[in-house]
């Protein structure tokens, strides 16, 4: 019986082309939606690059693709981190630049002379398309082609990768989603061929990942992780031992031939996961070669102890390598994933990133929509048939969901598990209420008395499994009259809907959710996802856009009215911004924590110095700054205009930082009132007031209201009438919105005094009468 | 890899220790004899030598210097790499194995030994020096 | 015979002095007080004037010729002979003083007893001034003067002044020096000397208070300067006189022993010459640096590179009025810098050039941005600065050394898995029909 006809005189073929059809043409329409709803920056804006670090991967792409590939992995930046300079080309993953580069150099062999800036600003649309593709591949092993479009589609347009990807965020989660998913899809494909080739090129494109992005070390553990619970599973076979080595061991060596990461996998705690299982693998399989070869059960049975003992020695002598140093324990960034207190205290620099802090609730589900709770109802529905595959989709769902709740830039690593996991779970439910075909309620009666409940329990049960077939599939086999398996083995048909209406009731619904889905990510994409942070947006009184360019005023009055080799000091954050727009020597830059486990001593003192010098007072900047020749020093003030990510927001931050290397000179309770409040009106403290940043972002505020409240808007504080004094630095420029402040840092005083009793002299103050110095000391 | 040569070493004494496993020993070798096709033992043969080598540089690199780590990694690596490649060729292409493998064809699992075997010397020789 | 071994220095020495020029400008204005008239110190005016100097004479309180005039220096050296002026024209302040000093103009200052707005000033050179109406007063030698008015011997260590000059007589107030180690104090008061505002010592108030005190607070001593100079960090230069009488004619007829003129005509002469950039005047002309068998200079260098750094100093010859190589300096150094100094080394003149100085030395194994640093300061010479900024970058990926002998095992190890692998593929191969017999093949290690 049959909800509602089907054609029944069209040959099997015809469906299948047309289904394939259909599977091309929704990709290449799920590709024009990815890519389009990633272009709402560039057609606000303009063609931008946005935020700070794809800055950064800017310039560096500017250089490989102006002066070549040599001399962009020999490149060393001397207006970086200055005087330390930066070896850039062994300190990033060069993936990204490469992938640009090789567009580049493509495009003008085809004498296409497209400019460097707009490759780079499309790329991450560019590969949002291939993400889709690439997902698609990879549910379509879990499933079928149907949960794959419906996953490619999620992918697609879901906020939480789009927030990464928009055009304009040239950063290396651009690409790195592509190649995990692509390398997730290459792996499950080799697992489940057992095939050397499919490894091979997991493996390559693991490499591929390992060059782009600092968080291949996911999968580097979810793999092996994978292999682990297969093998605590009970389900060790060959396929699995051709599938991981051949990856392991390709794609270990590839890994360690970018510079940055080295010798790490050998020898950090992050990679010996992957070692370990690789060396169980070996045992294991030895294990059965041995046992299919003798039959004595006492031999199998110290077979299976020695098999343990050589596992138990492996991680012991791990263990003890780890203990003495030689491996190198869990750090930094991915130390605090696990002990999440543990950056606040002893690395401020990675704490205070708000991309670090633990995610809220409203995230998830402005991120997810619907998917948030698709998600769950998917990892059961992979729980129904568990093959291998299924497995690893709900290992990747656990590891995912912790990280994602532990740090919000990590939501991006939870997208893609809960697209496939969501489209797996929906589609099986498209797949009950679109198929057709009705329950025989003759089938039923005859079961009768025996148990009735329990034989249609059953029943329920073995339909109640995914299909490995797909339900088209299933009903063309059922038209053309081939028998089909599943009913053949039930015997008759199994449970299924009756009628239309409860089809149309579900159908619509879950229609309607797709497109409140859509509408969600449209409208979270376009009001929340796609400003370019370098220029800022406000409505006016009467709607209109009022579009803020303070940023990039004060960085074009930089590179148009300073010398060429002016140095510019700022806070961290602003480095790579000052670097690609102004292009001036900065001091310290967004280098920070992408290094975090590998920063160098001289980093760490640079940053806490630049601390210092913000949280000090005149005289004891002055020589810190003329130290590192600085001409020019860069605060960003948003007290005017209601910006509230301005310096006086990070000062605290600042001050810690300095306090970790100086903790005698800084302390961090000085800069609070006695009560313990962050004050910067008349109750602020005298550390504070007299702080070089206090200073820098207040001098002639007052000037500003006329003599009547000086209002600090995002303190919301009333500042004294009277504005600090500056005697070290002159003021340079201030933009339109008072938000960037830039001054000059002046000269030694010609006659050797220090500027502050010389700033009095040329007021007009005198100096005190004083007597000759003591020559003579009195006798005991 | 020290992992199998542990293993076997661990195995092998241990079983010789107890009565009647030397037997043991001496029937698995007659049964290995027997029961495995030339081309197998090819595949084998390959495997020992690789073996040897992978234990001759460990050794070099704990009891000598580690220097040049680069070209330690690389040349253990090509011997830990070439082995698994040919271990995972002779599970694909013994025929106990058929039911696994139902796409991989032995020639087909050549193939991709071979292909396997070009890319990761090639990364080999690029890290070597 | 000692008296004309004198008059022939004397002599000597005004003659070469007499067609010496400044290196900055001839341009002089003389600000004069109206109570000291210009015939008193013809002497010392004449002898500018014979140097080739256009002297321009103006009262305080004249408006014309300002000496800065839209913040531009009207003259290249000013002279202010007003101890006594209490008010001034508008463009003669402290402040505009400082000013002209910025602008690398040269002043020769007489202070006095009273307090004058050039006492404020004297005070942001860290110069200590006595109380006002103390002046110097000293009851040794026995002479048949006043007891303001004082010989003073001049010491030989300072470059500027020729060795051999007799004393010199002085009348006006001492000064204490502080701690700023831009003075170049020239002429000290006698040990036997103090200030005082009388010179019945039983009268003087400052006597009373500074035993009080324990003597703390009187201006006394040798540590007391009469005549200091003070050179800018700009290189301008300023001459502190504690009386203007130094200057005047009748100070340089007067005997200070039988028979001996006083030095003051020279002394006077030669603090002029050092104050107006005749004497003790360097520069550096170049700097240069390269690799160490390459001739051009490179935009960066690689660490553990050797380098020569050479540069090109001289003298400026009052004489002849022209730039000299100058090889006389044998304690220049160089730094080679990196916030702080890597490298700190002597900086030998070179035998054979005149006027260059040249050293050799390898880079640190450091790479970061460093600059070469020359920074010679010495008291009473012109200061020398140079800084040349260089990038130093580490060696390129084809800089190492390439095929270790440490390694050959990993070498034939990794050779010897690929041969293996083709031997291995081409035994396969051939054995592929299916019924096998084949030779094991020797496996080489």
């Amino acid at each position: 019986m049959l909800a509602y006809s089907l054609p029944s005189d069209i040959s099997p073929s015809t469906y299948v082309n047309a289904a394939s059809l259909v599977r091309i043409v929704a990709l290449g329409l799920i590709s024009a939606a990815a890519i389009s709803s990633r272009l709402f920056a560039v057609i606000n804006f303009e063609s931008i690059i946005h935020e700070f670090d794809p800055w950064f991967n800017y310039r560096a792409t500017k250089v490989l693709a102006s002066e070549g590939f040599y001399e962009f992995w020999n490149w060393f930046d001397p207006t970086a981190w200055y005087p330390l300079g930066r070896v850039v080309g062994g300190t990033i993953y060069p993936g990204l630049m490469a992938t640009s580069g090789v567009i580049y150099n493509l495009l003008h062999a085809l004498n296409l002379p497209v400019d460097i800036r707009n490759i780079c600003v499309l790329l991450a649309p560019g590969f949002s398309a291939l993400t889709a593709w690439a997902t698609y591949m990879f549910t379509k092993e879990m499933k079928d082609e149907s949960a794959g479009l419906l996953a490619a589609a999620f992918i697609g347009i879901v906020p939480g990768y789009i927030s990464r990807s928009v055009a304009g965020s040239y950063d290396n989660e651009a690409i790195a989603i592509f190649l995990l998913m692509f390398t997730f899809f290459a792996w499950i494909k080799a697992l489940k061929t057992g095939s050397a080739l499919f490894g091979t090129v997991a493996a390559l494109f693991y490499f591929y990942m390992v060059a782009a992005w600092g968080g291949y070390a996911f999968i580097t553990n979810m793999i092996p992780l994978h292999a682990f619970v297969l093998l605590l599973m009970g389900r060790y076979t060959s396929r699995l031992y051709v599938a991981y080595c051949s990856w392991y061991a390709i794609g270990t060596l590839s890994s360690m031939q970018v510079p940055f990461v080295g010798f790490q996998p050998v020898r950090t705690s992050e990679h010996m996961a992957a070692l370990g299982i690789f060396g169980l693998l070996q045992i294991v399989a030895f294990a059965q070669l041995i046992r299919s070869h003798v039959s004595s059960k006492q031999f199998q049975d110290l077979l299976f102890v020695s098999v343990i003992s050589a596992a138990g020695l492996g991680m012991a002598a791990m263990v003890l390598l780890t203990y003495k140093g030689w491996i190198a324990p869990w750090t930094g960034r991915f130390y605090s994933l696990w002990d999440t207190g543990y950056a606040k205290k002893y690395i401020p620099i990675i704490a205070s990133v708000s991309e670090h802090q633990p995610t809220a609730w409203p995230s998830f589900f402005m991120d997810l929509h619907m998917l948030t709770f698709l998600f769950p109802f998917g990892v059961l529905a992979l729980f129904r048939q568990l093959r291998d595959e299924h497995v690893f989709v709900i290992i990747y769902a656990v590891m995912g969901t912790y990280f994602a709740g532990v740090m919000v830039r990590l939501m991006l690593t939870l997208t893609p598990c809960v697209c496939v996991a969501s489209a797996v779970g929906l589609s099986q439910l498209i797949d009950t209420f679109v198929d057709p075909r009705e329950p025989d309620v003759e089938q039923e009666k005859e079961g009768g008395d025996a148990a009735p409940s329990k034989q249609a329990a059953k029943k329920e049960k073995n339909a109640a499994p995914i299909t490995g077939v797909g339900a088209i599939d299933d009903i063309v086999s059922t038209l053309s009259g081939a028998s089909s398996p599943e009913k053949d083995k039930s015997g008759k048909t199994k449970a299924g809907i009756f009628g239309l209406d409860t089809r149309m009731v579900v159908l619509f619904n879950t229609a309607a959710m797709l497109l409140f889905f859509v509408l969600h990510c449209t409208w979270v994409t376009s009001n929340a996802y796609s400003s370019p942070s370098v220029v800022l947006a406000s409505t006016n009184p009467d709607g209109s856009q009022h579009i803020i360019d303070d940023f990039r005023e004060a960085y074009y009055w930089l590179r148009m009215n300073t010398k060429e080799d002016a140095v510019v000091m700022s806070w961290w954050d602003y480095g790579y911004q000052i670097a690609g727009m102004a292009d001036r020597v900065t001091l310290v830059d967004n280098n920070t924590w992408n290094n975090s486990t590998r920063l160098t001593a001289g980093c760490a003192a640079h940053i806490a110095t630049v601390g210092k010098a913000m949280s000090s007072p005149e005289e004891i900047a002055y020589p810190i700054l003329r130290k590192h020749d600085v001409n020019y020093v860069l605060v960003i003030f948003g007290g005017l205009i209601g910006y509230s990510g301005d310096d006086i927001n990070k000062f605290l931050w600042m001050v810690r930082i300095a306090q970790g290397v100086w903790p005698d000179e800084i302390q961090e309770p000085n800069y609070f009132t006695p009560q313990g409040e962050y004050r910067v009106d008349d109750q602020a403290s005298k550390a504070m007031r007299e702080s070089l940043m206090y200073k820098m972002s207040y001098y002639r505020f007052a000037e500003l209201f006329g003599g009547g409240q000086v209002m600090d808007r995002v303190r919301q504080q009333q500042l004294p009438k009277q504005s600090p004094t500056l005697d070290y630095l002159d003021e340079a420029f201030t933009s339109e919105n008072w938000i960037v402040r830039i001054y000059q840092v002046k000269k030694e005083d010609s006659l050797g005094r220090d500027l502050k009793s010389a700033n009095g002299f040329a007021q007009g103050k005198k100096r005190k009468r004083s007597k000759p110095p003591v020559k003579r000391r009195a006798l005991a | 890899m020290a992992g199998p040569k542990a293993s076997s070493t661990a195995a092998r004494p241990a079983s010789s220790s107890s009565a009647g496993d030397s037997s043991a020993i001496q029937s698995l070798w007659r049964t290995y004899n027997d029961t495995t096709p030339s081309r197998l033992k090819l595949v084998d043969c390959f495997l020992v030598f690789l073996m040897l080598s992978g234990i001759a540089q460990f050794l070099y690199c704990i009891l000598v210097t580690n220097f040049p780590f680069n070209a330690f990694l690389a040349g253990f690596g090509s011997c830990v790499g070439q082995f698994v490649l040919t271990a995972s060729l002779r599970a694909q292409v013994n025929p106990e194995n058929r039911a696994e493998f139902k796409e991989v064809s032995p020639e087909r699992a050549f193939a991709d030994f071979a292909l396997g075997s070009i890319v990761l010397h090639f990364f080999v020789f690029n890290f070597l020096g | 015979m000692f008296r004309i071994w004198r008059v022939l220095l004397l002599v000597l020495s005004l003659a070469i002095l007499s067609y010496a020029r400044s290196s900055t400008g001839s341009s002089v204005l003389v600000v004069l007080d109206p109570s000291l008239s210009k015939d008193n110190y013809s002497i010392f005016f004449k002898g500018l004037e014979e140097q080739g100097y256009e002297l321009t004479f103006r009262a305080p309180k004249d408006v014309a010729p300002a000496i800065i005039q839209d913040g531009i220096a009207s003259f290249a050296h000013v002279i202010l002979f007003t101890p006594e002026t209490k008010t001034y024209a508008k463009d003669i302040t402290p402040q505009s003083l400082v000013d002209l000093l910025s602008q690398n103009t040269n002043v020769i200052l007489a202070l006095g007893s009273k307090q004058t707005p050039l006492t404020s000033l004297a005070s942001e050179f860290s110069l200590i001034l006595p109380p006002p109406g103390t002046p110097l007063i000293s009851h040794f030698p026995e002479r048949d003067t006043p007891a303001t008015v004082i010989p003073i011997p001049v010491s030989s260590s300072s470059p500027a002044l020729t060795s051999g000059l007799a004393p010199v007589w002085y009348s006006g107030i001492p000064f204490a020096l502080g701690n700023n180690p831009l003075l170049v104090p020239f002429l000290n008061a006698p040990a036997e000397s103090f200030a005082a505002d009388t010179t019945e010592d039983s009268g003087a108030d400052a006597l009373v208070d500074a035993a009080e005190k324990g003597g703390e607070g009187l201006w006394a001593g040798k540590d007391m300067s009469v005549v200091t100079g003070f050179q800018t960090v700009d290189g301008g230069r300023v001459l502190f006189v504690g009386g203007v009488e130094l200057f005047n004619d009748e100070f340089a007829k007067k005997e200070v022993t039988k028979g001996v003129r006083s030095g003051n005509a020279q002394f006077a002469r030669e603090m002029a010459a050092w104050t107006f950039q005749e004497s003790l005047v360097l520069r550096i002309d170049d700097s240069a640096h390269h690799k160490v068998n390459e001739t051009e200079p490179r935009d960066k260098y690689t660490t553990n590179d050797r380098i020569v750094y050479t540069t090109h100093i001289s003298k400026y010859n009052p004489a002849t009025n022209a730039w000299e190589p100058f090889s006389g300096l044998t304690d220049v150094q160089l730094e080679f810098t990196m916030l702080d100094p890597h490298i700190r080394t002597a900086l030998p003149p070179v035998p054979s050039k005149p006027g260059e100085y040249s050293v050799t030395f390898r880079v640190p194994d450091r790479h970061g941005v460093f600059k070469f640093v020359v920074d010679y300061k010495r008291k009473g010479w012109t200061h020398l600065h140079s800084s040349t900024t260089v990038p130093v970058v580490p060696p390129r990926h084809d800089e190492y050394p390439r095929f270790l002998s440490a390694a050959w095992p990993y070498y034939v190890g990794a050779i010897s898995t690929s041969a293996g692998f083709v031997l291995f593929s081409v035994l396969w191969l051939a054995g592929d029909d299916r019924d096998q017999r084949k030779k094991k093949g020797v496996k080489a290690e």
